[in-house]
């Protein structure tokens, strides 16, 4: 049985409907990523509390403006996914606020997986997406849409200093499989093989991360 | 069901001769009056062909699609059709319906089938309201509890609607042999006009109780899921019509599948779900014609056990 409420051509008109009433926003979405890997990567003061605000800020639009105004037009249960990702907004912001936590690149596995992850999720998601049929204006845009958010997110958390807070990589891992796995083998999306795996990876590459700073 | 496939089966069964006497063959459309059932409660006629809306209808905001769909319900009220269903369940559905009510011409004949989904009286009396302002109706002709939930709740508010005249028939659904023992009790002991429940020539255990239990108690059946979302009608779709499909006046797949379902006699409608017009065309073909016989039911089911 295909029990799903709606089809993959539904789903990408809906990013269609969505990217044209919100342009140019994911031009401000972009500049805003490639500031947040520059930040994490050359750490400045006060860079840190930029980067979580603005990681807060993409998690606050995609669960008011996405899940919320329009995924939930196709999908009741994009109302739990509202909450979420309202949830994990807060919890960026009140990180970004304490303003306790820094940044700190390591030329080591963890931290080139971060920006390879992060890279990802600007470039080579909606590169995949192009490839499978879903460019522009039915592309999940960076920043503004959940896939591209959640996988950038792993990848920045892997560049925070010091022991990973594993709380703040649960929703994103809980999108990774729920939506990962209903976008690959409900919808056929081929690119979302990379938010499924990647959840699945990042989480490991953080708990990995966790226990060797635990250890040194 | 691919696009391509389902019309091109079409033509290449007619290019091999299999279906060469079939009337109006270009649209799978046989002549004669349109097939009604009697709903037992009342004795009200309605078309055994209706529409169902589960994720064919579930198009969102998007323009285009809500147009298209909108065609689709044209085709149907062109064809003869009266009963539409839907449910809050299935996303924007019930807004596309109300669009395409607001836009097509015939739409006098609808029997609208709505479903009460959600938890808590005063919940589900509210979401029944949203559901008539996005149909667009004055109200439901049908109100159901769909899969049952919160169903001994929901009962009270839709006897009390009935009594009111806020509604005309009341109801009770489940789909994929979900909850059928809960079913057959509520279908023992509540007071109901309709139920609506999964069954097609492959899944028939509804034959062994629900259906002669709702014979044996006067209420009208809506059969959903027809083509198994598409999975069996794909299926029998890599295999030729028989010839013999002509002797009920089917010309095509989706016939024989609805036409089998349809002549059950405790079966009322049945709700097939299509995005497009030419399916729709193919589906409203099962509106008229000849109904298979017992007889050639048995011959039907053991063909299909054989694709």
């Amino acid at each position: 049985m295909r029990s799903f409420p709606f089809t993959a051509d539904v789903y990408f008109s809906l990013f269609e409907t969505y990217n044209s009433a919100i342009w140019p926003a994911q031009l401000v979405a972009y500049g805003l990523g490639i500031v947040a890997l520059v930040l994490a990567v050359r750490p400045l003061a006060a860079g840190a509390r930029i980067v979580l605000a603005m990681l807060s800020a993409f998690w606050l639009w995609n669960g008011i403006a996405y899940h919320l105004m329009y995924f939930f037009q196709i999908n009741f249960a994009a109302l739990g996914f509202a909450v979420l990702f309202a949830l994990q907004g807060v919890l960026f912001a009140a990180m970004a606020i304490g303003g306790r936590r820094d940044f700190r690149f390591q030329p080591d596995l963890i931290g080139w997986s971060g920006v390879l992850f992060c890279l990802f999720a600007l470039v080579g998601y909606p590169l995949l997406g192009w490839i499978a049929g879903h460019g522009w204006p039915r592309a999940a845009a960076f920043g503004l849409a959940p896939a591209p958010t959640a996988i950038f997110t792993f990848g920045v958390l892997m560049m925070l200093e010091g022991r990973v807070p594993l709380y703040l990589a649960v929703i994103p891992l809980l999108w990774s499989l729920a939506g990962g796995s209903a976008a690959v083998f409900l919808l056929r999306v081929p690119e979302d093989w990379s938010l499924l795996l990647g959840g699945i990876v990042g989480f490991g590459l953080l708990v990995w991360k966790r226990r060797q700073q635990s250890t040194s | 069901m691919s696009d391509l496939t389902r019309r091109t089966f079409v033509g290449s069964v007619a290019s091999l001769g299999a279906t060469t006497t079939l009337p109006a063959l270009g649209q799978g459309l046989a002549s004669g009056p349109i097939l009604k059932k009697a709903i037992p409660s009342t004795g009200e006629q309605i078309p055994v062909i209706g529409l169902g809306t589960w994720i064919t209808f579930n198009v969102g905001g998007n323009e285009k699609l809500r147009a298209a769909r909108a065609q689709v319900m044209q085709t149907f009220f062109d064809r003869g059709g009266s009963l539409i269903d839907s449910s809050p369940m299935y996303g924007s559905s019930e807004a596309v319906i109300g669009y395409g009510l607001a836009r097509i011409r015939n739409k006098g004949a609808l029997f609208s089938a709505g479903k009460v989904w959600t938890l808590l009286k005063a919940v589900g009396v509210s979401q029944m309201e949203a559901s008539r302002k996005y149909w667009g109706v004055e109200r439901f002709d049908l109100m159901q509890i769909h899969n049952l939930l919160d169903w001994s709740t929901h009962i009270v508010t839709l006897k009390e609607m009935k009594a009111q005249g806020r509604v005309r028939y009341i109801g009770i659904t489940t789909s994929q042999g979900w909850r059928h023992d809960g079913l057959e009790q509520i279908m023992r002991t509540q007071p109901i006009d309709f139920v609506a429940f999964s069954y097609n020539v492959i899944d028939r255990e509804v034959e062994e109780r629900l259906l002669p239990l709702a014979a044996e108690r006067g209420i009208a059946v809506i059969v959903n899921r027809p083509f198994q979302e598409g999975v069996l009608i794909e299926r029998m779709m890599r295999h030729p019509l028989p010839s013999w499909a002509g002797e009920i006046d089917c010309a095509n797949w989706a016939q024989f599948l609805l036409k089998f379902i349809v002549s059950h006699p405790a079966v009322t409608c049945v709700i097939p779900a299509t995005r497009r017009v030419d399916h729709m065309e193919e589906n409203m073909g099962a509106l008229r014609g000849r109904l298979p016989d017992a007889k050639m039911r048995g011959r039907m089911a053991r063909y299909a056990e054989t694709v």
